[in-house]
């Protein structure tokens, strides 16, 4: 009788565990989570640490779960730290990487788990529509990679990582209190990529060392990003825009359509903040919060920082790239993509507890909690409840995310891109056209078709 | 026979961590560094793909996305190679040689010119970057001394012409105090009687310092040299912080593109290529420094 009684208890007890373990999200999982259990996740963002840790506390309190949060910066030291811990067995339970790269090749590199059968459709519909897929290991990205890329060896349909931060490049910020001093509207953004080079003009007019345009070209391929792909794609369309990229130079850069947006591009020379191509991404905003330039290039993810650095968030008028007056678009759309991902590492011995984890910070709830803290966008969908989880400001940045779909540009679609695509090639010819002034036009046009030329080549 | 044994085991204990360490440390991680140079892999994988000889070869001229750049980070890091140490041993010999001849504050002196070496480092290369800036210092000065046409608006390290010469004298900046250091090392070991002996009979102080004394420094020379050029060929901090290869690629040199390959070409597999990058840096350090060998004991 006790022998059975044992044998009952004991189903019982792995009945109660495998509830338990079902539980996160509505997937499936093997282990259990259980109160009391304590996981560990690494991050490469010092704002996103401290703000899961406000998260954990309250997931801890909510399922009795500790978790440790840690940030390991910058890229390079968290990349390096990730392959030392993945050669001696010890990475932590959860990571947050960058988003639909970074994430798909840890998993196909064996680091992270497919969790394909974890997050169902109700999980992946909290997403922005534009982010869901993002931690998915598409055949497409496998057939375009190179012969000896880890994604050869994966299987289509795995999914790595779901979204946890989204947002879009190319989004301006100017100093309000420097354009009102330049007699310029802090209030309307201006409706065209020329009342935008007229803007800079009148405010690098008025204050010659500190009315400029700071950016960090010192990462060369930020102004090839962020502002002339956003600037081409309006000005050309999708599908011309597209082809600028392909083994087909008669429709590439050298192209008449290619050298005018080179030369749309090539306006902004005078409107530079002296010294714009020896700062780093976080040198110039930092420089625009000390007030050294008028304008500001960043990302949707740039306000956080802004604020960090002093620079209230109502301080600055922010709008997207504008289009060319001239050009197949009179409106830019930046579509978000998911920026940073959560994953769940294949030695994991807590893989319930740590899908429960990324469950509860992807859940309106804690992806608020979150991005009101880190003042970062989240892949969450927060609907009408938006502004009163993340607050106003950053609230606002979600309306660049909707439009005309004709006009928007995607910065995640990367499938016409050569394989093996380095962006820091054409990064650095674009300098050498602004501000460096060492190419016009035409010859960077020449150069660039040389360069995915060259790209297309290697991939072959 | 027992009491041989126990000395052996003895000897042996006593040598075995160095040994495990030099095994480990030494060994292991250039024979695995030779043999990824054989291989692709981003570092995560569990398996190396063998590729043989194509990393050197993609390098040096195969693959036309990255064989240019490569010859263009050569090309500059060439220029680093043989300016940083012609201009060190010819700021540092007659520094050293002044120095050993004063008589009044030499301590003091010394310290002074050896500041460069004690606070050098990364915090020094932010520290000459606010300096270089347009609004810095340096500016500040030629406009202040009325020599405003030499300023540069853009700083001294966004303008493509005087960015990689700018680099160049910070580091030689930076590796004059050791270099002087040594040369005053090599003075004092100079038998004074026969510097006496000179100009006893007749040597100015000019010919003392040519026919004597430099040929006397010769293999302190080697050393600043090789010493150069090692720095030269390995060190990427400076490019790495101060202006990441750029204005537009214009500061890229082959370690700082070894660095770059190794981590900032997303999660590529591109360690191979690195470690290939890394071992021709290798073969030319030596190849330079066979070549100033015998030059050196060619003037010797």
């Amino acid at each position: 009788m006790t022998s059975v009684k044992a044998r009952i208890l004991s189903l019982a007890a792995v009945a109660t565990l495998v509830a338990a373990g079902c539980s996160t999200g509505g997937g499936q999982t093997s282990e259990p989570a259980a109160s009391g259990q304590s996981i560990s996740m690494w991050t490469f963002k010092q704002s996103h640490a401290t703000a899961l840790q406000k998260a954990a506390e309250q997931f801890t309190a909510q399922t009795g779960i500790s978790v440790k949060v840690e940030a390991v910066t910058p890229d390079d030291v968290f990349k390096s730290k990730i392959q030392s811990a993945a050669q001696t067995g010890d990475l932590p339970d959860v990571l947050e990487a960058h988003a639909a790269g970074e994430d798909l090749e840890l998993g196909a590199s064996g680091l992270l788990a497919d969790i394909s059968g974890d997050v169902n459709d109700a999980w992946k519909g909290r997403f922005l529509p534009s982010t869901q897929n993002a931690g998915v290991l598409d055949q497409g990205r496998i057939d375009r990679a190179a012969a000896d890329s880890p994604f050869k060896q994966a299987k289509a349909g795995s999914m790595y990582a779901v979204p946890f931060t989204a947002g879009a490049f190319g989004i301006v910020y100017a100093n309000k209190e420097k354009l009102q001093a330049a007699g310029l509207s802090p209030d309307t953004p201006p409706a065209s990529w020329e009342e935008f080079v007229a803007a800079l003009k009148t405010s690098t007019e008025k204050d010659p060392q500190a009315g400029g345009l700071s950016l960090g070209l010192k990462v060369s391929q930020v102004g090839f990003n962020w502002v002339y792909q956003p600037l081409a794609h309006a000005y050309l369309g999708k599908e011309k825009f597209q082809g600028l990229f392909g083994k087909d130079t008669t429709a590439g850069f050298g192209s008449p359509d290619g050298v005018k947006t080179l030369d749309l591009y090539a306006q902004l020379t005078p409107y530079w903040m002296p010294g714009a191509t020896t700062l780093g991404i976080d040198e110039a905003d930092i420089a625009f919060a000390q007030g050294k330039s008028a304008y500001n290039v960043g990302g949707t993810f740039t306000l956080a920082f802004l604020a960090q650095n002093g620079m209230s968030p109502d301080k600055v008028l922010t709008f997207p790239i504008p289009p060319s007056a001239s050009g197949a678009h009179k409106d830019i759309v930046m579509a978000p993509l998911a920026l940073t991902s959560l994953g769940v590492t294949s030695t994991s011995k807590n893989r319930a507890a740590a899908l429960k984890w990324i469950d509860y910070v992807t859940s309106p709830a804690g992806a608020g909690l979150v991005a009101k803290e880190s003042l970062d966008l989240p892949a969450t969908d927060l609907g009408a409840e938006a502004a009163t989880l993340m607050g106003p400001e950053l609230a606002a940045l979600q309306k660049y995310f909707t439009g005309d779909p004709a006009s928007t540009y995607d910065a995640g679609d990367t499938t016409f891109f050569p394989g093996g695509y380095d962006q820091v090639k054409p990064g650095d010819a674009v300098v050498r056209l602004s501000p460096l002034k060492e190419l016009d036009p035409a010859q960077a046009g020449k150069e660039l078709d040389a360069i995915f030329g060259a790209m297309w080549k290697s991939a072959e | 026979m027992a009491t041989r044994w126990r000395e052996w085991l003895t000897g042996w204990a006593f040598v075995f961590p160095a040994v495990a360490l030099f095994a480990v440390m030494g060994v292991y991680t250039i024979g695995s560094g030779l043999a990824l140079s054989f291989a692709s892999w981003n570092g995560f994988t569990p398996e190396w793909i063998w590729v043989g000889l194509e990393n050197y070869a993609d390098l040096l001229w195969a693959d036309p996305s990255l064989a240019p750049g490569v010859r263009r980070a050569a090309w500059n890091t060439l220029q680093v190679c043989v300016a940083v140490p012609l201009l060190t041993v010819l700021i540092s010999l007659p520094l050293a040689v002044t120095l050993n001849s004063v008589r009044r504050l030499r301590g003091l002196l010394r310290s002074v010119y050896f500041l460069p070496y004690v606070t050098t480092g990364i915090a020094t290369y932010y520290a000459w970057r606010y300096l270089l800036e347009p609004e810095g210092s340096i500016n500040l000065m030629l406009r202040s001394a009325g020599l405003g046409s030499l300023a540069q608006p853009q700083g001294w390290l966004a303008n493509p012409s005087t960015a990689l010469w700018t680099l160049i004298l910070i580091l030689v900046w930076s590796a004059v105090p050791t270099a002087t250091l040594l040369y005053l090392t090599g003075l004092q070991a100079i038998d004074p009687s026969m510097v006496e002996a000179a100009r006893i009979d007749g040597a100015a102080p000019r010919q003392v310092l040519r026919r004597i004394i430099v040929p006397l420094l010769t293999p302190m020379t080697a050393g600043i040299v090789l010493l150069g050029v090692r720095d030269s060929l390995h060190g990427f901090q400076i490019f790495l912080i101060m202006t990441n290869g750029g204005p537009g690629g214009h500061t890229n040199v082959l370690a700082l593109e070894t660095y770059e390959l190794a981590f900032f070409k997303g999660l590529a597999p591109t360690l191979g290529l690195s470690s290939a990058l890394g071992w021709l840096l290798f073969v030319g350090a030596v190849l330079l420094t066979l070549a100033n060998a015998r030059l050196l004991r060619r003037v010797r």
